[in-house]
């Protein structure tokens, strides 16, 4: 069975730069699975999301090599339409995403677009609610929603479309610390209830420790680091590529080279606080 | 500006007139139109825009309509004077000028008691193609995203030291440039980022989107209608057969 995400040897160069913004790289993401992929501004995670919804090259043209195929399917031979049905792309700004007057015919967008009847446009718009918990804000327009409502509006309109595999683009970046880790907590969510697989771009990740299978940090568009988020965070590397590891992980870290605490994965604080108070501990 | 720009902006109401099929609003207010084109003297046209005027207060939107004639003033004076210096004839200048009012009431009163979303469905009832539709929701969607952008970047230009309410009109206008300029700049960004977007949920797909949302005529509004296609034949005769002609 093909996974979900196979990309081999990707590399793109946009027509007005000298330098290649993905360069080579190969990734391969499991159905299911939620990777998140970090790395400094402008070393081309953005062009790699676009690459695996199709924008690239459809809509942005360039110099393109290599492969990527989504369950199955080459990006490259496949037109937006029918990538729209199986990659979901939750942009940044959730602003520039909501297009309808109001909150459910936006969700429908998508769905209208596809000329989906419209009984079975009505039950896929109200189940997207339900999952985003915004039923009570269907009738809202856009302006009258905050910024995290509106975060969650524009997943929604995603999600009405059932993609296999959705893409969030920093998607806690306009957000509150606890709006963002009720985001977090609605992806774990939708990947246990719909079986949706993720791959998302991310600085914080404190936030996203708890809920990533994967992580993948991204250099100069090579793909430098591939694991477990411990295999990663826990690694010499990842902060000289300039991936925020978290302060907790960072303790941890400290701790182990005294020898305070064992253990090859990573802590949360209340984890770490229980390691150390045992026998051998502080 | 805002303030002025207003008259032709929707704000929901739930009066009868806002009530009625959009697409019955729109022929009442293309009848009313009509009877301002048609009327020949002034005091024909007072009598329109009188009735327009008693449908929008009953609408709760004499103000909002009110409003509209007072931006547009400045263009019925401009009818007035051009029309006078060239023909020298009082009478038709105000007649001008009033039908130009008439024709503003009667357009206003439509836009101002009709939602986007309603527009939207009279768009997608002339069949107009998707993208024209599409086009026109999306301006008027993002009218208060832009003006919103538009006071942040004033708030931004006046801290580092922009004076926009001093000096005369022409430095006042020049003063607008720095704020316009990271608007259309910003704007120009955003409409990059809409366009990902629309791509990315399948915008274009088939030749003819599905709808979720349907609108349909109840029978208030068939007799809306037919009540005012009686009116304006009411009127139109009453115009050219029953009325004097009085001159001013």
């Amino acid at each position: 069975m093909p996974a979900m995400l196979e990309v081999e040897g990707l590399s793109f160069r946009y027509p007005e730069s000298r330098r290649k913004a993905v360069s080579d790289f190969g990734l391969r993401v499991e159905e299911g699975e939620i990777v998140v992929l970090a790395g400094p501004s402008g070393c081309g995670k953005s062009t790699l999301l676009r690459a695996v919804n199709g924008l690239v090259p459809h809509m942005y043209s360039g110099d393109y090599s290599g492969d990527v195929r989504v369950a199955g399917r080459s990006v490259k031979a496949t037109d937006m339409r029918e990538l729209a049905q199986t990659v979901g792309f939750l942009f940044q700004n959730p602003e520039n995403q909501i297009f309808m007057f109001s909150v459910e015919r936006d969700v429908a967008f998508g769905l209208e677009n596809l000329g989906v009847p419209r009984p079975e446009m009505r039950a896929r718009v109200d189940e997207a609610l339900r999952l985003l918990g915004v039923e009570p804000l269907a009738q809202r327009a856009p302006h009258e929603l905050s910024d995290g409502q509106k975060q969650r509006v524009a997943l929604a309109g995603v999600i009405a479309m059932r993609p296999k595999l959705v893409i969030l683009d920093e998607p806690t970046s306009l957000l509150d610390p606890k709006t963002a880790s009720e985001l977090v907590g609605l992806v774990a969510r939708l990947r246990k209830e719909l079986g949706t697989t993720f791959l998302i771009v991310e600085h914080r990740l404190d936030l996203l420790v708890g809920v990533a299978d994967r992580m993948v940090v991204m250099s100069e568009g090579r793909k430098v680091l591939d694991g477990t988020p411990a295999d990663v965070l826990l690694g010499e590397e990842a902060e000289g590529y300039g991936v925020a590891v978290p302060s907790i992980t960072r303790l941890q870290k400290a701790l182990a080279r005294e020898g305070l605490v064992s253990g090859s994965r990573v802590m949360t604080s209340a984890e770490l606080a229980a390691a150390v108070e045992g026998p051998g501990g502080i | 500006m805002m303030w002025l720009s207003s008259g032709f902006l929707f704000r929901s109401g739930k009066s009868f007139y806002h009530r009625i099929d959009p697409r019955v609003k729109l022929l009442c207010s293309i009848l009313m139109f009509v009877c301002a084109i048609i009327a020949r003297f002034v005091y024909e046209i007072a009598i329109v825009v009188a009735f327009v005027l008693g449908v929008a207060a009953a609408a709760k939107a004499l103000r909002r309509v009110g409003r509209t004639v007072a931006f547009t003033s400045l263009f019925s004076v401009l009818i007035f004077g051009l029309n006078f210096f060239v023909t020298r004839d009082l009478e038709s200048s105000v007649l001008y000028a009033a039908r130009f009012v008439g024709i503003v009431v009667s357009t206003s009163l439509f836009f101002v008691t009709t939602s986007p979303d309603e527009l939207e469905q009279v768009m997608k009832t002339f069949r107009l193609p998707r993208d024209i539709v599409f086009a026109f929701v999306t301006a008027v969607r993002f009218v208060p995203v832009l003006m919103l952008d538009a006071m942040q970047i004033m708030d931004a230009q006046k801290s580092r030291g922009l004076e926009m309410q001093k000096g005369n009109v022409l430095r006042r206008i020049r003063s607008m440039v720095p704020v316009l300029v990271p608007l259309v700049v910003t704007s120009v960004v955003r409409s990059g980022e809409l366009a990902e977007a629309m791509e990315s949920r399948a915008y274009g797909a088939v030749p003819r989107p599905t709808s979720l949302v349907q609108y349909r005529a109840r029978a208030a509004d068939k007799v809306v209608a037919v009540a005012a296609l009686l009116l304006f034949a009411l009127t139109a005769y009453s115009f050219y057969v029953v009325l004097p002609p009085l001159g001013l």
